[in-house]
């Protein structure tokens, strides 16, 4: 095994799948083209090649030399923060990614489940509108209950959960409510400053954006949140 | 005089326009700001802009982010001075003697000869690349086809994975990324749909923008939670104190070194300021009388270590306007500023917006020339802006993000792969891996797959035909050398930990 560890063997096997799954798609649109005898797939699959070839170099030069592999002084300098701060934070164990994982699902759960139930129930529009609500409140709950246990995976669950609620609930109703949440998970708990950022930011945002650039942001589709949001544009332009 | 004209129109055109007024002074202060701020960099700047400069017009499009690179490549030396956090790879050699300096209570001597020196770089390098520039695109328009296109992509690629990441072959994994997100879409020669999982919109391929803002500004965003959980993010503290011009004067022939070095390997592609920083400080090591001084806190190594890093910021735009290569993270982004005008960086740019240049060049200059008022009069005030809590940055610039990457073309979709980009890319940073290199991969990988279909087909489909081509065969081959040279460095070097002898 040399200097093999186990995260270096999922690194491996994360490439190389990764490889197989885009060769194997690459069928998918393995067609010629009449001026140009490569056709369409010669230029992914190559690079699917030498993508292959790195995973496997890589995992050689991991077997010999471990984890310490930076050649040069110009590479050590590459070397980012991130990654001794993932160390440092102990964020490397296997329960650590699954949790993580698992919190992450949150946000998919919000685009498909609804839709699924509602397609399973033949139901309309308003009640898919309710059953989104419905789900929404349930999930930001789950969310709730696991951001003591692993606050950079919340940290990273949140904003994509914020980008999937954005074209129901609006950029203006979920904004204030975004703010305070980032703020909280980066560890501010005194709620006068934290009201008093949000609202300068918000502010600030409102203002620069739609007082000023008329950038159209989501109003969101479902009652209130789309009243609030038609609301806010009507008296702000 | 030809060039002096051009330069005076330039500065005219530059400072008759308040709104341009207003955008070169905001990207001044906004690349330093940026540059300094532990947590973010002018990287994060950039890309949180780049989806509005669609609302500029090409010149202070361009203009904005040129500024930002000169300012900003300073700002980054502040903090690898104070805290030994370099902003940017380029600031990393800085940091062996500033951050002693800081350690000794010279803090504001090494900041001081930073502010000098970066502004000393900077100035002769963006003289040269304006006497330089307009030669090479002259030149390039004749002698640059597809085939030398297509191998000077290839070369910039080998040489930007030899050096990006942790290790050459995560620096050729993280552009080979980049590559395989460039080809989502439809095919250049045939429009044929590539890896669209039938959704329509993957069919205009994944859209640079919030692949760039999330790579960027929202994985950095993730960092620093994590420094913030395990309690590593420290405010910054130091008083001010510039070093006098006696003591400037007797490094002399060090900065004078470092431009030399610094713009050269400016214009190399992939890799410019970071090497030029690491060369230049290099020399300084191995010219020195005391070379056993270095990396205990020696002015001579920030001075050497400034100067050239922002001798490479002129250098690094004469591929990029030249022929229309971009050589960095940055340089990048500025192509997706020519490309959001229906415009296209290289030789013709010279022909059909030479206003456009002339601007871009006297900003350059001119941004140089304030990192020494700006820098003397402002690092305070910077310092003191410094102590925002980054827990009231951070919503900030993530719904500065949001809003960008929905600006552009007003899908909500576009700011959900804006987020999966910045969670992809907080996973593959903490493997070593780098964003840069991705987003390089991205912009190259379009250039290089359409100049390679079309040099294939004007090569009748023969490999040979590139023996007939000097410069294409030559760039080839150095690519070559370089991969060959990685790969052998890779398994039979012996490897050099991060904290290694800044002097070795």
């Amino acid at each position: 095994m040399g200097n093999l560890r186990t995260g270096h063997l999922v690194e491996g096997a994360i490439w190389l799948s990764l490889c197989l799954f885009l060769y194997a798609y690459s069928f998918k649109f393995d067609q010629n083209i009449e001026i140009y005898k490569f056709g369409a797939t010669a230029w992914p699959r190559t690079i699917i090649l030498l993508m292959a070839i790195a995973a496997i170099g890589q995992l050689f030069q991991h077997w010999k030399y471990g984890d310490d592999s930076a050649s040069n002084a110009l590479q050590a300098a590459n070397v980012d923060d991130a990654e001794s701060a993932a160390h440092e934070a102990h964020h490397e164990s296997l329960r650590w990614y699954l949790s993580t994982f698992a919190l992450l699902v949150i946000p998919f759960a919000y685009m498909r489940v609804p839709d699924w139930i509602a397609g399973w129930l033949e139901a309309d529009g308003t009640t898919l509108h309710i059953l989104r609500m419905v789900c929404a409140v349930i999930l930001i709950g789950l969310f709730l209950t696991q951001i003591r246990r692993n606050m950079v995976g919340s940290i990273l669950t949140l904003p994509l959960f914020f980008a999937v609620l954005l074209e129901d609930v609006g950029f203006y109703s979920l904004a204030p409510v975004f703010i305070v949440g980032v703020m909280f998970l980066f560890g501010e708990t005194r709620r006068k400053p934290m009201m008093a950022i949000m609202a300068l930011i918000y502010g600030l945002l409102m203002l620069l954006f739609v007082k000023i650039l008329f950038v159209g942001l989501p109003i969101g589709n479902i009652r209130p949140f789309y009243d609030f949001g038609s609301w806010v544009v009507t008296v702000l332009q | 005089m030809e060039v002096f004209n051009n330069f005076l129109n330039g500065t005219i055109t530059l400072f008759s326009d308040p709104v341009g007024i207003l955008i070169f002074f905001g990207g001044v202060v906004g690349g330093m700001l940026f540059g300094a701020i532990p947590g973010v960099s002018m990287l994060t700047l950039a890309a949180i802009l780049l989806p509005f400069t669609a609302h500029l017009s090409p010149e202070h499009g361009i203009m904005l982010f040129s500024v930002i690179y000169c300012t900003g490549v300073y700002g980054g030396a502040i903090t690898a001075i104070l805290f030994n956090i370099p902003g940017a790879p380029e600031n990393a050699p800085t940091a062996f003697d500033g951050y002693p300096m800081t350690q000794k209570g010279q803090a504001g001597k090494a900041v001081g000869a930073a502010v000098m020196c970066s502004a000393i770089g900077g100035v002769v390098s963006c003289i040269i690349m304006m006497i330089a520039t307009a030669p090479i695109a002259d030149w390039a328009i004749s002698a640059f086809g597809p085939p030398e296109i297509f191998a000077l992509v290839f070369f910039g690629l080998a040489v930007a994975s030899s050096v990006g990441a942790k290790t050459f072959w995560k620096g050729w994994l993280s552009i080979l990324i980049g590559l395989m997100v460039a080809v989502v879409g439809l095919d250049p020669v045939g429009g044929i749909e590539r890896y669209d999982f039938e959704m329509p919109y993957m069919l205009a391929g994944i859209h640079f923008i919030p692949t760039i803002l999330g790579f960027f500004a929202v994985s950095e965003i993730f960092v620093q939670a994590e420094k913030k959980a395990i309690g590593s993010y420290k405010a910054p503290k130091m008083g001010v104190e510039f070093p006098t011009l006696k003591e400037l004067l007797a490094h002399k022939v060090a900065v004078v070194r470092s431009i030399f070095i610094g713009f050269f390997c400016g214009i190399l592609p992939g890799i410019g300021a970071t090497l030029a920083a690491f060369m230049g400080y290099n020399e300084a090591v191995r010219w020195s009388k005391t070379p056993e001084e270095f990396g205990k806190g020696k002015l001579e190594g920030v001075i050497s270590s400034e100067t050239a890093n922002n001798a490479a910021t002129g250098a690094a735009m004469i591929p990029l306007l030249a022929l229309g290569l971009p050589g960095g993270a940055l340089t990048a982004m500025m192509v997706g500023v020519f490309q959001m005008h229906d415009m296209e960086p290289g030789p013709l740019v010279f022909m059909n917006s030479a206003d456009l240049v002339w601007v871009v060049f006297a900003a350059m200059f001119f941004a140089n020339v304030s990192i020494i008022f700006v820098g003397y009069l402002e690092t305070k005030t910077i310092i003191n802006l410094l102590r925002i809590p980054f827990q009231f940055l951070a919503p900030m610039i993530l719904l500065l993000a949001t809003v960008g990457a929905y600006a552009v073309r007003g899908l909500t979709i576009d700011v959900v792969v804006m987020f999966l980009a910045g969670i992809i890319g907080f996973f593959l940073r903490r493997s070593g891996y780098s964003v840069a290199g991705i987003v390089l991969g991205l912009i190259l990988g379009k250039i290089g797959e359409q100049t390679f279909a079309q040099a294939m087909q004007m090569l009748h489909f023969e490999w040979s035909g590139y023996f007939d081509r000097p410069i294409a065969l030559g760039l080839l081959i150095a690519g070559f050398l370089t991969l060959g040279g990685s790969i052998y460095g890779s398994f039979f070097k012996k490897p050099k930990s991060p904290s290694a002898d800044p002097a070795s």
